[in-house]
């Protein structure tokens, strides 16, 4: 690829594959069913943030009747929980952190992370005036809606939603446990969701295959498409290992089918195939759901170091490897089901392996800031601090892929501390990076810097306090998804803990109106952006306006260098700037297109 | 009321020698500190407790690292100056990184991995040497929405016979005597969690798992469940009770003679529902007996659609 030659066909061809669509004029192929990716990036963005409040609020009812068990919730207990005079009821419970859980995983992050992002910057980010399958990508959105729909209507049925864990093991989410059509639907909405992921994913793995533009080799594309690139393709093998699993449950709740049931209600089923089949998704998943955040992290690290990105080629090999590592490693979250030892063993060896690729991409944004000219932006600001959780949520998983530790840990706070810092924490805060970083190109406006500052301290003291005192519960033995936890003798020291560790949650999220006035404020009266306001050479700076235009590109940008030339010296002095843009000539530079070879 | 009193005196008396030989619960000790793991009561757990204390060693160096790195490159590497330029892709830059993610690997995840070896083939999963100690005890465990039953297989030393003594949410062990666990459930998956010992282990319906323990000082611990079972899944609590040798063998002959009384009464005689036992399955027998908390009554054909359904998987 390096020694790639573009000629004038090349381009040419660049422009056939991607004719300019002409903007349309009706109301509902505009504003509903729109083919623009950046519009349904922004349509993935809202519906994810609707439901990043819903998974939030039920999050602030767990942590609620953690500090203070079964008493009546404050203001709207009462509305909420009629029958128990607001205080939450046992079953309640598990609708509420199951419903956490799953809306928080499937119907908040994705839509936010690889939904708002990966099509608002696929496209943008390569050269290319829209995906590859543009009406694909307006299907996607909608099945994504019907999903959102389904959960919603869970809540509506006779004994409510989904009760089952996010992890839905059966028997328990099979009738055996937990009776009532909320599960099924919830279940329908998972496979619903699968398939708009499918779509997706199977858009942004063609489009950035077949539609970078002329010159954007697979090395001078900025890694936040290659962190989407990758979580695609794990989107693709693995989601569909979920549907499966999910199909069969449906079958076993609703058509007597008894695939996962045996026991006392009968049936000769494996419940721990079940297992297998989740993990065997859940796993590349909790790697879905980081790989776009490594990415940003790359790219902003550069940017706001005014630095190259350290050993780039290093850090793309490694998330690479993590998405290798992420299909046979599953097996660690069994350890205690019932596992072979040696089986056991082999996982937990393949999942310590995981560790090297991830200090290769710790120790590459800790050099790229080393040295460098660092802007604490916003976006640098949320960088650092999805690097800070995410160390803290890295470093606490090795406890958890070993199994005699996991033998004691398994299953406790220490498990809820530690993935809420890596694929909640880590992926919620890198996700806010993000988007204070594409805001001015979204919506054409600069967001609040004081506002943004506030709600980076807010949500990153925050989260670090929560998801700490949770990781101290665990090391304390407190077991998750207690209704109660305190009827147990051993831990009963630990009410001042979930006490305090609940009232930071609430300070949490208090914090993030901070952000819910922000982006309003900044949509309709934010300060207008200029087309660069960062001073970066990625593509949708450089080439487009703020907002870009309907088509992105008037003509299929043709790209000279990589994405993270800051500080040439060669820049430097030919044009005062630290910075150069990907598809910028340097002045005495100018040579015929046919003669622009690759670096 | 004199009759009364002699009544309380009685009790009181038998309660007095209960609560030495074991027949009453204590409440188990309270922690008293968040900032360390639970008493520590089996013989075994500072394998574990050692490898989590050094691996917090590891982790808390490691982090302080990366925070002091963050701090100083924030605080000196500032737009006060211009940054250098520099892809980190030179052969030296590559070696560096390279070399530092191997040493951490080697020295944190190697440590992890050696010792967790160990650990898991020398003790933890190696329930054959714990199986074949002379002095084992050995229980099983039927969890059940939402309780615990143990059984004990009685003076004949045969589980799923007439004389199993079974409880409730009350395991009681000798110290210093390998238990060995077989554990099955009747409905959904449960797991069984000693946390004063470290270990636990899934009870899942049609599959015998098994565990094992040593205690190394008398005393009530708790029995949690760690997989989320239902609505009272908070509420799946049992009773540990170590031992003195004596005492726990008092109590065993003292639930064997209370248990025949009991069978006496015609309307327990056949109680299928306490039956739920299952030959205790040796060490070596790997097949996967589905069903296996069957009733004593039905055990010959489950056996069979066992056998059929382990050949299925």
């Amino acid at each position: 690829m390096s020694d790639h030659v573009m000629t004038k066909a090349d381009i040419e061809a660049a422009e056939h594959l991607q004719h300019a669509h002409v903007e349309p004029k009706d109301f509902l192929s505009r504003y509903v069913f729109s083919i623009d990716h950046k519009y349904i990036g922004k349509q993935f963005l809202w519906a994810g943030l609707l439901f990043l409040l819903f998974g939030g609020l039920l999050a602030m009812l767990i942590r609620w009747q953690w500090a203070f068990p079964a008493q009546p919730v404050p203001v709207v207990g009462k509305a909420l929980f009629p029958n128990s005079g607001g205080a939450i009821t046992p079953p309640a419970y598990n609708t509420i952190f199951t419903m956490h859980g799953l809306i928080m995983v499937f119907f908040a992050i994705t839509p936010l992370m690889i939904g708002a992002f990966g099509n608002y910057c696929i496209p943008l980010l390569i050269g290319a005036r829209d995906m590859a399958f543009p009406r694909l990508n307006m299907y996607s959105f909608w099945t994504f809606v019907i999903s959102q729909a389904l959960v919603i209507a869970s809540f509506f049925v006779e004994l409510g939603s989904a009760a089952a864990g996010w992890t839905t093991y059966p028997p328990l989410s099979t009738n055996v446990g937990t009776p009532g059509h909320g599960q099924s639907l919830v279940v329908l909405a998972l496979f619903v969701t699968g398939i708009a992921s499918i779509m997706g994913a199977v858009n942004y793995i063609t489009t950035v295959i077949r539609f970078r533009a002329p010159g954007m080799t697979w090395f001078r594309m900025p890694a936040t498409v290659w962190g989407l690139w990758l979580t695609s393709i794990l989107n693709l093998l693995f989601v569909p290992v979920l549907g499966s699993a999910g199909i069969l449950l449906l079958f076993d709740r609703n058509f007597g089918t008894q695939f996962f049931v045996t026991g006392a209600a009968g049936g000769i089923g494996d419940p721990i195939l079940f297992q297998h089949l989740f993990w065997i998704f859940g796993h590349p998943e909790v790697y879905i759901l980081i790989l776009p955040v490594w990415g940003f992290l790359i790219d902003f690290m550069s940017f706001f170091s005014r630095k190259p990105a350290y050993w780039f080629k290093g850090s793309v090999y490694a998330m690479i490897s993590v998405s290798v590592l992420s299909a046979v490693v599953y097996g660690h979250h069994m350890f205690v089901s019932g596992m072979s030892p040696l089986l056991g063993q082999a996982f937990m060896l393949l999942t310590l392996v995981i560790s090297v690729p991830a200090e290769i991409l710790f120790l590459n944004w800790l050099h790229t800031m080393w040295k460098g000219s660092i802007r604490l932006t916003v976006p640098m600001l949320f960088a650092l601090g999805t690097v800070f959780v995410f160390g803290l949520g890295g470093l606490t998983g090795i406890y958890l892929g070993t199994i005699s530790t996991d033998l004691y840990l398994h299953d406790t706070m220490w498990v809820v501390g530690h993935f809420h810092l890596t694929m909640a924490s880590a992926a919620f805060i890198g996700s806010f990076g993000a988007l204070y970083f594409w805001f001015p190109k979204m919506y054409g406006r600069m967001t609040n810097e004081t506002l943004g500052k506030v709600h980076f301290w807010f949500s990153v003291i925050g989260v670090t306090a929560v998801f700490c005192g949770q990781l101290l519960a665990g090391y304390n033995g407190q077991q998750r998804r207690l209704y109660d936890p305190f009827q147990y003798t051993y831990i009963q020291h630990l009410r001042d803990l979930n006490k305090f560790t609940s009232y930071f949650a609430f300070a949490m999220a208090i914090g993030q109106l901070s952000f819910v006035v922000n982006f309003f404020h900044s949509i309709f009266a934010g300060k207008k952006a200029p087309k660069n306001p960062w001073d970066v050479g990625t593509l949708e700076w450089t080439e487009c306006d703020s907002p870009p235009v309907y088509h992105n590109f008037d003509k299929v940008p043709i790209v000279l260098r990589g994405p993270h030339e800051y500080n040439n010296p060669d820049v430097l002095a030919k044009t005062g700037r630290d910075w150069i843009g990907q598809t910028e000539q340097l002045p005495g530079d100018e040579v015929g297109l046919d003669a622009v070879a690759a670096e | 009321m004199k009759s009364l009193q002699r009544v309380l005196t009685v009790v009181g008396a038998a309660s007095a020698v209960l609560a030495t030989t074991g027949f009453a619960f204590a409440d188990p000790i309270p922690e008293t500190t968040i900032w360390g793991l639970p008493r520590d009561a089996s013989v075994e757990g500072h394998r574990v407790d050692w490898l989590i204390k050094t691996t917090n060693g590891f982790v808390i160096l490691l982090f302080v690292v990366m925070c002091v790195w963050m701090g100083i490159a924030v605080l000196k590497h500032n737009k006060d100056h211009k940054a250098e330029y520099d892809h980190g892709d030179s052969k030296h830059h590559i070696a560096v990184a390279m070399g530092i993610s191997a040493l951490i690997f080697f020295v944190v995840d190697g440590n992890l991995w050696f010792n967790s070896t160990i650990d898991v083939n020398s003790t933890f999963w190696n329930h054959e040497a714990a199986d074949k100690d002379p002095n084992a005890v050995r229980i099983e465990i039927n969890a059940h929405q939402w309780a615990w039953d143990a059984r004990y297989a009685g003076a004949d030393g045969k589980f799923n016979t007439k004389d199993d003594i079974v409880t409730t949410n009350d395991v009681r062990v000798p110290v210093g005597a390998p238990v060995v666990l077989q554990l099955a459930s009747t409905d959904v998956i449960h797991s069984f969690y000693l946390p004063n010992f470290r270990i636990k282990q899934d009870a899942a319906p049609g599959m015998i798992n098994r565990m094992w323990f040593k205690a190394k000082e008398t005393g009530d611990f708790d029995i949690g469940c760690t997989q989320h079972c239902g609505i009272h899944h908070y509420k799946m609590k049992a009773r540990l009770t170590v031992l003195e040798p004596a005492a726990y063998k008092n109590w065993l002959a003292e639930m064997g003679t209370q248990l025949s009384l009991a069978r006496s009464e015609a309307a327990n005689a056949n109680d299928k529902g306490a039956n739920w036992g299952w030959e205790w399955k040796r060490h070596d027998d790997n097949s996967d007996a589905r069903n296996g908390a069957v009733s004593e009554a039905e055990h010959d054909h489950d056996h069979k659609v066992a056998a059929q359904a382990g050949g299925d998987r």
